[in-house]
């Protein structure tokens, strides 16, 4: 594949693979315990500080993939591509921020969303959304072990199934025994491996490539659409159905719910303000790697724009930066990978044993971090085995997307709502999700009063997504009249034609007929839900975490007496 | 323009820098707090 590029040797590629994860191993075995806490192992104790959990929530949502998707972005739409491809997905972390600060008031010590899931509701809300969750990670650690592979194939004589080998190994080998608290640690050292690459590479490729004359005399290889910074273009096929997607990933991402349990609560608001600005700029910034290209009239490599990044880079770096590129594309795919497997482990922990096999109150601490060990190796090699065989998990991701979309009302309404029933949730969710397969795989032609009728519910979901969004910050009464201007506004534009695009109409029309099942199943239901039953019914599986708590209280104590009185 | 476009390119890697600053800072402190406590960062 890499015939005509440069490559680094196998020894060089092995002695960065060492380096790289050998340096966290140390980190992870540092921070061991030979008695690990299984509270610890989910959450780390629900009191990490601002530079890590900020740290580990940017190198989280950094992944492989999305450092490729946005170069890909911008060879395709130009200048504004990166734009439409980053600042939605940074959007996500930002999005869920006012969320999370109410699922961490109402459930200060739970481990997963679906844990608390299931103190708002019951059984069937919680495996539902821990089932979408488990099918999310599983996808993201086969993509990342792809990415892996396939640098790893690409820059180095190793082959494909050695680099994912290699990867699947080494993240394996330092998140088991610590779990969570391994993945977040290490996540800065490769939050600051990441970002300081891309602090050098980006204007490195600019000069070598150029720099102005590059722009001056590459205009011309640009269509008027890819010079356009407002192009539409862009906008429709790359920015739009990625904001109908901004809320539905935020929720339906364990990884960030993980974070969100993690960080000392008076920090959850600079932790995402920071990973926000921190994801936008980095993505943004290697997509710009895309439109160098679109200037410069390079052809990817067998036609595959996710060559573009290693391609540029081969083609305009010394070894050095190579290298560097090679650990900045590591680290962003171990970071999350990582993340994916604490995730994983914690689901099956709490919401899988700790919950419907054990029952609260009598899971084993011992047995709970077990499971946690045993579904990290069972992951990886599901993963690795998504990742060898032809078995195409886009496919897969369509429904766990569509899932997502499906549960964003009805788990943001549970958590303010009192009149929110199990019934109204569970039902909301399957119905959008069918009405979803339907409109997506266009089961019935959507043509003449059909068609029609789904442009309706796209309109409506356009008012949700939007309502969402601004009630989360603005509350309420600015919500409801967000969503029903945007509505209104978009409903010329949208009926009689949207139809046509069935991706954006399946998720839009997912969450319509969420939203609507579940508001007019729940507005007339007479319960009065108490959200302290929630702090009550969430909490820790290991005493030492009790008893870690009872330590605090008499530091507390013991500093308040030593403190002088006014 | 091309001074323009020059900016928009370049501007991003300087926003990383600044964050990874941030992110820097901020990890120094919770490892001086965390050492003065007396307990693992993590």
């Amino acid at each position: 594949m890499g015939s005509d590029m440069q490559q680094l040797g196998g020894p060089l590629i092995i002695a960065l693979l060492i380096l790289f994860f050998g340096g966290t191993m140390i980190m992870s075995v540092m921070i061991g315990r030979k008695r690990e806490n299984a509270d610890g192992y989910m959450t780390a104790g629900n009191k990490i500080g601002f530079g890590i959990s900020a740290a580990s929530m940017t190198a989280t949502w950094i992944w492989a993939s999305s450092m490729y998707a946005s170069a890909t972005s911008g060879y395709t739409y130009g200048i504004s591509g990166p734009i439409h491809y980053g600042l939605w997905g940074a959007l996500m972390i930002l999005f869920i921020y006012p969320f999370g600060r109410r699922i961490r008031a109402v459930a200060p010590r739970a481990h997963t969303l679906a844990e608390v899931m299931r103190a708002r509701h019951g059984r069937s809300s919680q495996l539902m959304l821990a089932g979408s969750n488990v099918l999310g990670s599983v996808i993201s650690l086969t993509s990342n072990f792809i990415a892996g592979g396939a640098v790893i194939s690409m820059l180095s004589p190793f082959n494909f199934g050695q680099g994912i080998l290699f990867v699947a190994g080494g993240v394996l080998l330092y998140t088991l025994w610590s779990g969570f608290r391994a993945s977040v640690l290490t996540d800065f050292a490769q939050v600051v491996a990441m970002l300081g690459a891309v602090v050098v590479i980006v204007p490195a490729i600019f000069f070598a490539a150029g720099g102005t004359d590059m722009i001056a005399q590459g205009a011309s290889n640009l269509t008027p659409e890819q010079s356009n910074f407002f192009s539409s273009e862009a906008f429709l096929n790359q920015g739009a159905p990625y904001i109908a997607a901004v809320l539905a990933y935020a929720i339906g991402n364990q990884t960030i719910a993980q974070r969100l349990f993690a960080v000392r609560e008076d920090l959850i608001k600079p932790t995402f303000i920071t990973a926000t600005v921190g994801y936008g700029a980095t993505i943004i910034g290697v997509g710009m790697l895309g439109v160098m290209a679109l200037y410069l009239g390079i052809e990817p490599v067998g036609g595959d724009t996710n060559n573009l990044i290693p391609q540029l880079a081969s083609t305009f770096l010394g070894p050095v930066l190579l290298g560097l590129l090679f650990i900045m594309i590591i680290g962003s795919l171990s970071s999350t990978a990582d993340s994916d497997l604490a995730a994983l482990s914690s689901i099956m922990m709490a919401d899988v044993y700790g919950q419907n096999i054990a029952g609260k109150g009598k899971a084993n601490p011992k047995t709970m971090l077990l499971v946690g060990r045993i579904t990290m190796i069972v992951a990886t090699g599901t993963a690795l085995f998504f990742a060898t065989s032809q078995f195409n998990i886009l496919d897969l991701l369509v429904f766990v997307g569509a899932l997502w979309g499906a549960l964003v009302f009805p788990v943001i309404a549970s958590f303010y709502w009192k009149k929110v029933t199990n019934a109204a949730f569970s039902v909301s969710v399957l119905a959008a999700l069918l009405v979803f397969i339907a409109v997506r795989f266009e089961w019935v032609a959507l043509t003449g009063a059909y068609g029609i009728f789904i442009d309706v519910l796209s309109v409506i979901g356009i008012g949700v997504v939007l309502g969402i969004m601004a009630f989360g910050f603005f509350g309420k009464k600015t919500g409801m009249i967000v969503g029903i201007v945007a509505a209104v506004a978009s409903a010329p534009f949208v009926i009689g034609f949207l139809h046509d695009y069935t991706v954006l109409s399946g998720s839009l029309v997912a969450y319509a007929v969420s939203t609507i099942i579940c508001y007019f199943m729940s507005f007339r239901s007479s319960q009065d839900f108490d959200f302290d039953l929630i702090k009550e019914r969430t909490g820790d599986f290991d005493p030492e975490s009790e008893l870690d708590d009872i330590d605090r209280e008499l530091d507390g104590l013991s500093a308040d007496t030593a403190r002088p009185t006014r | 323009m091309v001074t323009a476009i020059t900016i928009y390119m370049l501007v991003w890697p300087v926003i990383v820098a600044g964050v990874l600053f941030t992110l820097v800072r901020g990890f120094l402190e919770d490892w001086k707090e965390s050492r003065d406590a007396g307990r693992p960062i993590i």
